[in-house]
């Protein structure tokens, strides 16, 4: 049997190093995530409803909803996905890394890909792994790609602050300034073989219509059509690598000045996708209940 | 230890220890603290799961003969356009029989607007019965304090819900969809 939503969202973590990191992150998106992590704290943040009778209406239709609707189930579980599948990516682009310092682990070298390829490789998979859980959780919104543009340039609340980390965390941090330049050319460059081969495109490979060339043609699409999107987000914010350093720092000790393996360790210990995923598929339940009631 | 894992151990070790050097939790306290899980939704989820249940086992006989439910994307059309006095209007979901667009103000979350069809749900409609307001001669509803309702041809709910508008300025939205069009659908 399937979980209910209800439940999923109450097993969220109040506090973790997840939580922690999103705080310091608040300010490329002030003020849009609250973890939320019960339906009635959701419902209240979506509708601002307070009455009971109509809250518990509004809790029912949302639990039934999302039973109902393989694609909410779906998004949650590549939310989860991504995540599991990054920590793995993480831990080889760290392999690759101390193969650079200590000698005598040299050899993963030959058997690990360069860190910025990993990381750019796994940015833009997980970007299109959101475009993938969008499509899920709301449909494919309007009459045309211009309305499902605007609908991605619409995001609020706990998916523009998963955008930010995104943002900060898997692109600005270990890929610095021109990110999108370079996960562009990662992906251009890579080979069909290689990217079946990559840990987080194989979990998100289901959810991407076409075959492995027409995936490859989305995910490269996918960070184009979004590019002034985030370079906006970036220069507007003024996201940079030493800014995003020096705020998860505000929280978490890090020993490493490395970036690309501060990058590396805070990818393989938080699950932010999963975390706000979830809030975000609870959101958009809520907001379609409060709608069909 | 097996000879495998032991093995597997050492060989993660390095990464672990790494992983462990870089970043260490400073606010350790009060981390992942256990809250009392709410029962409020348990019965409701429980409902959910056997009718959701009952429904696959079912889903290889004919359904019941009754009007189809108009799919979403039909609805798109009878929203307000993009740009009524200077706002901007983004589409949000298009799922099964729900179609619904976000309005917003200079960034701002404005109002959300919604169509739906209830020709599956007769109960939804219930509230429309002690209708006191009328829009084109369609009953008018609020619902709890942000929310105005309004039935379509006794199927369709087209609703304007906002944390920042009142009832008379929802339903001013309501009037900017074109209900005629949707009576006709």
């Amino acid at each position: 049997m399937s979980e209910s939503i209800h439940t999923i969202l109450e097993e969220l973590p109040q506090t973790s190093l997840t939580t922690h990191v999103l705080g310091a992150l608040d300010w490329i998106v002030p003020g849009e995530w609250q973890n939320i992590t019960t339906l009635q704290g959701m419902i209240e943040s979506v509708t601002g409803e307070t009455d009971g009778d109509l809250v518990q209406k509004i809790g029912e239709k949302t639990i039934q909803l999302y039973l109902d609707g393989e694609g909410y189930q779906r998004a949650v579980g590549l939310y989860r996905l991504v995540d599991s599948a990054s920590t793995v990516a993480g831990a080889a682009a760290m392999a690759n890394m101390v193969g650079s310092r200590f000698e005598i682990l040299s050899f993963l070298q030959d058997v690990t890909p360069k860190p910025d390829t990993v990381q750019a490789i796994d940015a833009g998979v997980k970007f299109a792994a959101e475009l993938a859980c969008f499509c899920m959780t709301n449909g494919i919104p309007g009459d045309s790609v211009g309305d499902f543009v605007g609908a991605l340039q619409s995001y609020g609340k706990e998916e523009l602050m998963r955008i930010g980390a995104w943002v900060a965390l898997d692109c600005v941090l270990p890929l610095g300034p021109d990110f999108l330049a370079k996960i562009t050319e990662s992906i251009q460059s890579v080979s069909e073989g290689e990217l079946e081969d990559n840990r987080v495109f194989r979990f998100v490979a289901d959810h991407l219509p076409g075959g492995i060339a027409e995936k490859k043609a989305l995910i490269e699409q996918n960070i184009q059509s979004s590019g002034d999107f985030l370079t906006n987000m970036v220069e507007s914010r003024g996201i940079t690598q030493s800014g995003v350093l020096d705020r998860v720092r505000e929280y978490i000790d890090i020993a490493d000045d490395k970036l690309d393996a501060v990058a590396a360790a805070i990818d393989l210990s938080t699950n932010y996708f999963e975390h706000t995923g979830v809030q975000t598929v609870a959101r958009r339940i809520v907001s379609r209940a409060y709608g069909e009631i | 230890m097996p000879q495998s894992d032991r093995s597997r151990s050492r060989r993660l070790k390095p990464f672990r220890l790494l992983a462990l050097g870089l970043i260490t939790l400073a606010p350790l306290v009060a981390c992942n603290k256990e809250t009392p899980k709410s029962t409020r939704w348990d019965q409701a989820a429980s409902s959910a799961a056997s009718a959701a249940a009952q429904k696959a086992e079912k889903k290889d006989t004919p359904p019941a003969p009754s009007e189809k439910p108009k799919e979403a994307a039909s609805f798109n059309k009878f929203f307000p356009a993009d740009g009524v006095d200077g706002t901007k209007r983004a589409f949000t979901q298009e799922k099964d029989t729900y179609a619904e667009a976000k309005i917003t103000n200079n960034g701002k979350e404005m109002v959300v607007l919604s169509i739906s069809d209830a020709v599956a749900t007769p109960d939804v409609k219930d509230k429309f019965a002690k209708a006191t307001e009328k829009l084109n001669g369609y009953p008018l509803v609020a619902v709890g304090k942000n929310q105005s309702a309004l039935l379509v041809k006794d199927r369709y709910q087209v609703k304007a819900s906002s944390q920042v508008l009142d009832h008379v300025a929802r339903k001013s939205w309501l009037t900017k969809f074109d209900l005629n069009g949707l009576a006709a659908l």
